[in-house]
């Protein structure tokens, strides 16, 4: 036999090619986006994240209750959805569509993973204020949140948000990142449900849903589930 | 030839215009290879992303395994207004180690060669078009295209080419020339009817070794269509040629206890094509269905027979004083063209309470009317000389020239003529009266004619009868299965005539399926079976048939099933020779040579498939899920027959047991492991008959008689067990946003058969030779078959679209078979020449590597 042969006589032989393939590889980036179906329980130090929050407020007001519209209120919302957005805006590519214009994506570049689980601990748990926005009237936004358009192929948001809108009653496993849409800012929903139709971001196993979900819906609807939900009076999701 | 075969295939297609959509119906529905059985399904890239998005892992069947991943969504290039994704994979296979038949029994891997598989798509959204390319390349021998084009809800025409090798035999060694061809001629000096055993047993270890088998080269196309949204039709059509060799048989009478005949292991040729269509039309509608079909196969071979020379000189006549001539060469036919046609029919009415009624009728034809060959190609005479002189005439009756019978002009016909007609009805129903109930009955009617019959009978002489091992029998000892009423009207017994095996079955079930609580179902089925053949020892055999099953799921974790059978079979009074018809006592003037028919069998004899049996079948499986991503599975079988039968098959049981576990710990990622035990035991009882002096036989059948002694009873028993285990794991990691993930695969299987033949013998005139009682022991040596596989492949992303595998088959077989002891040394034993030299163990590694290119790029 000849000795160039040799190699390959024996399953011993590949494998030690293939070993020198695997090393070949080398493969240590990043993964594509971050998976949420196996989502753990996120826990963090909510005094440590008040003493961390200060910046945060210039935007999302004291204890996360912003005062302009387009920033999110933070207060109450699921610790588990605060943390993977952080992630989210930390992990950025630099050439991303959706990140790299958002304010946020400089902001979170010098926290640590334990800064950003404090933050969202922090934050999860302070209550927000009863206060709502002058109530909408039931209509379009009411009906298609609890009930869908199944002419026009539009998912009923409740399926996975609540029926109250608080986020799905089982807080566990890859629930735990549906956030709570209470009393939620309708120029913030409508910023993000608009970004979803645009399949933007596209960054967690959770955008990817939102991304398909939001492509039947049309501005008109879009306005009317953001303004049906901003009515609604704010409340801790857990 | 390939390309002219497949541009055929493509004018064919070509010809066939109009609109057509996907069928069912035909074979040759999945192309795929030994590198590949599941034809790219089981290389295909699965979808990183798993299942769904909402949840992890995967769903469950209803029984509560595991579904596996679902493979990776194309991303196709756009082409215009075409849509094109796909892959080809290209690399290079090298083989070490041993190549045998069992190795390499349905494919040809290349010691050395390039191999290739692609797969591309190409779709056009605007109007649901579609076109597919495929196909994989091992080798010449050994590779396959598919090309299909179609539009979604109107046609579909597909076209296929497919080569596959059948190999037999790695080690044989031929004495002939000629091999392949229909005239075997012998080789290495032998002379015909003049070489002695030495000469031949040097010859064949002179002899290259040499491979048998078979190439299986087809092409088909396949059209269908969507007339209106009610009616589709379709019609496929494929040809099959197949050419090679294969060991067949050569005898000149028996070669044991130099009785003088010689026994040759020949080589057939295999030159033939199989014509097979299928075509016809359905019609679904909101309460009615209904579904007409034609099939067909048309089967030619190039050769009506073979020739072949034999080297050995046969012995002398057994009978003192007289002389034989001698045979130099035999023939054998080679199976006869035939055709076969059959309509079906199925018409199908909804009915309320969620059920259908249908209706199918059925007729068909198998026939065959090829020529006949020639009794004998021998030349000369054939036949003992009673006196010594070679003089043909009424001096010497059981002398014949051969001019008499190497002629088509010998037989009653010169063509088969022969037919079976196929009748078919059938009625089933249906109905689920409430949400946890269904009913169902049927019943079947189906019958088989044969008609005509061959009588054998020569024109030329007046003889009756047929020229045993072209006239070796006759030449060896009196009675060559010839009778001729004038000059030899005493002779033995002999079949004159074809026996027509027409039967006819009718069968009623019905049964009922409760979900008596949320978790639990039960079934109940009773079948009866009225079974009636034509010149069969029964006229008629009764089947009754309780079916039970439950399925329980009251514990989320497990899916217990249960599933138990009762059978009772039963027939008419047993008639031990229902076949004198067609023999010799049956035609006038008969006489048989010891004034009285012998007993064709002994009485108590029971054919296994029409004797009284009575069956239990008991099956248990248990499918748990400990975790959301695990399964174990378990099942336990058993199956007892029991013939109450004193001659004949009395008792066949078989047991398993199998124990299976898997594991999807990542979204790609598995592993699984199995084990089984199989075991069958098969036991029978026979009887010899008491044998020489020929004045013994008598018309007595009965066990304990004097042609059935009960001293001469023997029993056998046939066991068998088989292991078998392995373990698997897919593996993938290391998937960034910029490359997919490195995909490692490890499968490992073990089988392992062990077979025992015992026996034992009421005296030593249950054996052919009493003299070898003292040294013939209780059992023959134990037949085993061990394989040991091991499969790796790694798959290292080298870009979005570019992928390198490193493939690795590695296989060892031993095996242990005593009818093949001593081969290694000889291939002759007296006047007996074997060819194939038997099964032979192997250790063989195969490693390949391939550069795999996405055309549409990926995730």
């Amino acid at each position: 036999m000849r000795k160039s042969s040799r190699m390959f006589s024996s399953p011993v032989g590949v494998a030690g090619g293939a070993l020198l393939l695997m090393a070949a590889s080398a493969l240590a980036a990043a993964p594509r986006y971050v998976d949420l179906r196996h989502l753990e329980p996120v826990h963090g130090d909510s005094a440590a994240g008040a003493k961390k929050a200060a910046v945060c407020f210039a935007c999302h007001g004291a204890n996360g209750v912003s005062v302009a519209p387009t920033f999110p209120r933070l207060a109450g919302q699921r610790a588990e959805y605060l943390y993977h957005r952080l992630v989210s805006f930390k992990r950025a590519d630099p050439k991303d569509p959706y990140y790299s214009v958002s304010p946020m994506t400089p902001n979170v570049a010098s926290l640590s993973d334990t800064d950003m689980r404090d933050l969202a601990t922090y934050f999860s748990s302070q209550t927000p204020p009863a206060t709502a926005a002058a109530a909408a009237a039931p209509g379009r936004g009411e009906a298609l949140f609890l009930a869908g358009d199944p002419a026009r192929g539009i998912a009923p948001c409740q399926g996975c948000h609540g029926a109250e809108a608080g986020g799905p009653s089982i807080s566990t496993g890859p629930y735990a990142a549906y956030p709570s849409l209470r009393g939620q800012y309708a120029p913030y929903l409508i910023a993000r449900l608009t970004s979803f139709h645009k399949n933007l971001p596209h960054d967690t196993t959770n955008d990817f849903i939102m991304g398909g979900v939001a492509q039947t819906l049309d501005d008109e609807s879009i306005q009317a589930i953001a303004a049906w939900l901003s009515s609604l009076t704010p409340a801790r999701s857990l | 030839m390939r390309k002219l075969r497949f541009t055929t295939a493509l004018a064919l297609l070509a010809v066939s215009a109009s609109v057509w959509a996907d069928s069912g119906v035909g074979v040759d529905t999945w192309l795929g290879n030994k590198l590949d059985p599941t034809g790219g399904q089981a290389t295909k890239p699965l979808d990183l992303d798993g299942t769904s998005w909402l949840e992890p892992g995967q769903h469950r069947s209803p029984t509560g395994n595991l579904y596996g991943t679902p493979a990776e969504e194309p991303h196709p290039e756009i082409l215009s207004v075409w849509q094109i994704y796909g892959t080809f994979d290209v690399g290079y296979l090298h083989t070490t180690g041993t190549k045998t038949a069992l190795y390499d029994r349905y494919t040809r891997w290349p010691t050395n060669g390039p191999a290739f598989d692609f797969d591309v798509n190409a779709e056009r959204p605007s109007d649901g078009s579609y076109a597919e390319a495929r196909g994989s390349r091992i080798s010449a021998e050994d590779q396959y295209y598919e090309a299909v084009y179609g539009k979604a809800g109107a046609y579909k025409a597909e076209v296929f080419v497919r080569d596959m090798p059948n190999l037999l035999s790695t080690d044989a060694k031929s004495i002939f020339n000629g091999v392949g061809t229909n005239t075997l001629t012998l080789a290495g000096g032998l002379v015909p009817g003049g070489s002695t055993q030495a000469q031949v047993a040097a010859a064949s270890a002179a002899a290259p070794e040499s491979w048998l088998g078979t190439q299986r080269n087809k092409q088909g196309i396949a059209l269908s269509a969507y007339l209106t949204p009610h009616w589709t039709v379709y019609v496929n059509a494929s040809d099959e040629q197949r050419k090679g060799t294969r060991p067949y048989g050569g005898p000149f009478f028996f070669d044991f206890d130099n009785i003088g005949g010689s026994v040759l292991e020949t080589v057939k040729p295999i030159d033939d094509s199989t014509v097979n269509i299928n075509a016809g039309g359905r019609y679904a509608g909101s309460e009615w269905r209904f579904d007409i079909g034609y099939s067909g196969s048309i089967y030619r071979d190039r050769y009506l027979s073979y020739t072949f020379q034999d080297p050995f000189v046969l012995g002398p006549p057994l009978v003192p004083g007289a002389v034989s001539s001698p045979l130099t060469q035999g023939q054998m036919s080679m199976e006869p063209d035939n055709d076969y046609h059959n309509l079906h029919a199925t018409i199908t009415r909804l009915l309320p309470m969620n059920g259908e009624a249908s209706l199918t009728a059925g007729v068909g034809e198998m026939n065959q009317n090829d020529n006949l060959i020639s009794p004998t190609n021998c030349q000369g005479t054939f036949g003992f000389s009673s006196t010594g002189t070679f003089a043909i005439g009424p001096q010497n009756p059981q002398l014949f020239p051969c001019s008499q019978w190497n002629t088509t002009a010998a037989l009653s016909r010169t063509t088969a003529d022969m037919a079976i007609v196929t009748t078919l009805t059938q009625g089933t129903l249906v109905l689920q009266p409430t949400s946890d109930v269904s009913v169902r009955g049927g019943a079947k009617y189906y019958r088989e004619d044969y008609r005509n019959q061959y009588l054998m009978y020569n024109p030329q002489n007046g003889s009756y009868g047929y020229v045993a091992e072209n006239g070796a029998q006759g030449s060896i000892v009196p009675g060559p299965g010839i009778w001729n009423p004038a000059t030899y009207p005493v002779t033995s017994d002999v079949q004159v005539r074809s026996i027509p095996y027409s039967w006819q079955t009718i069968e009623a079930y019905g049964g009922a399926d409760w979900k008596f609580s949320r978790h639990d179902t039960v079934g109940l089925t009773y079948t009866f079976d009225h079974y009636s053949p034509a010149h069969r020892e029964v006229s008629y055999v009764d089947d009754n048939t309780i079916k039970l099953n439950w399925t329980d799921k009251s514990l989320s974790w497990l899916t217990f099933r249960l599933n138990y059978t009762h059978l009772k079979q039963s027939g008419s009074v047993y008639n031990s020779d229902p076949y004198a018809f067609a023999f010799f006592q049956n035609l006038p003037g008969f006489v048989p040579s010891d004034n009285t028919p012998t007993a064709w069998t002994v009485d108590a004899q029971r054919k296994y498939d029409i004797s009284d049996r009575t069956e239990n079948k008991v099956d248990l499986m248990a499918t748990l899920m400990p975790r959301p991503d695990m399964t174990v599975t378990a099942s336990v079988r058993g199956d007892w027959n029991q013939y109450p039968t004193q001659i004949g098959r009395q008792g066949y049981n078989t047991s398993a047991a199998m124990l299976q576990w898997e594991w999807q710990f990542q979204t790609l990622s598995s592993m699984s492991a199995w084990v089984g035990l199989d075991r069958s035991s098969m036991h029978m009882a026979n009887v010899n008959d008491a044998g020489a002096p020929l004045a013994t036989d008598t018309p007595n059948a009965a066990l304990g008689g004097p042609t059935y002694p009960l001293a001469d009873q023997w029993w056998a028993a046939d066991k068998q067990r088989n292991w078998s285990g392995g373990a698997s794991l897919t593996h993938y990691f290391g998937a960034t946003r910029y490359v997919g993930p490195t995909r490692l695969d490890f499968s490992w299987n073990y089988q392992a058969s062990r077979g025992i033949t015992s026996y034992n013998f009421a005296s030593p005139g249950a054996l052919t030779y009493a003299s070898v009682a003292p040294t013939a022991g209780n059992q023959f040596p134990a037949m085993t078959y061990i394989v040991n596989s091991l499969t790796m492949s790694f798959t290292v992303p080298l870009s979005d679209r570019a992928s390198l595998r490193l493939y690795d088959y590695y296989e060892r077989g031993q095996i242990s078979d005593w009818h093949y002891a001593g081969f290694n040394n000889t291939l002759v034993y007296g006047n007996s020449l074997y060819t194939d030299g038997g099964p032979q163990a192997y250790n063989t590694n195969m490693v390949g590597l391939f550069v795999n290119v996405k055309l549409g790029g990926g995730k």
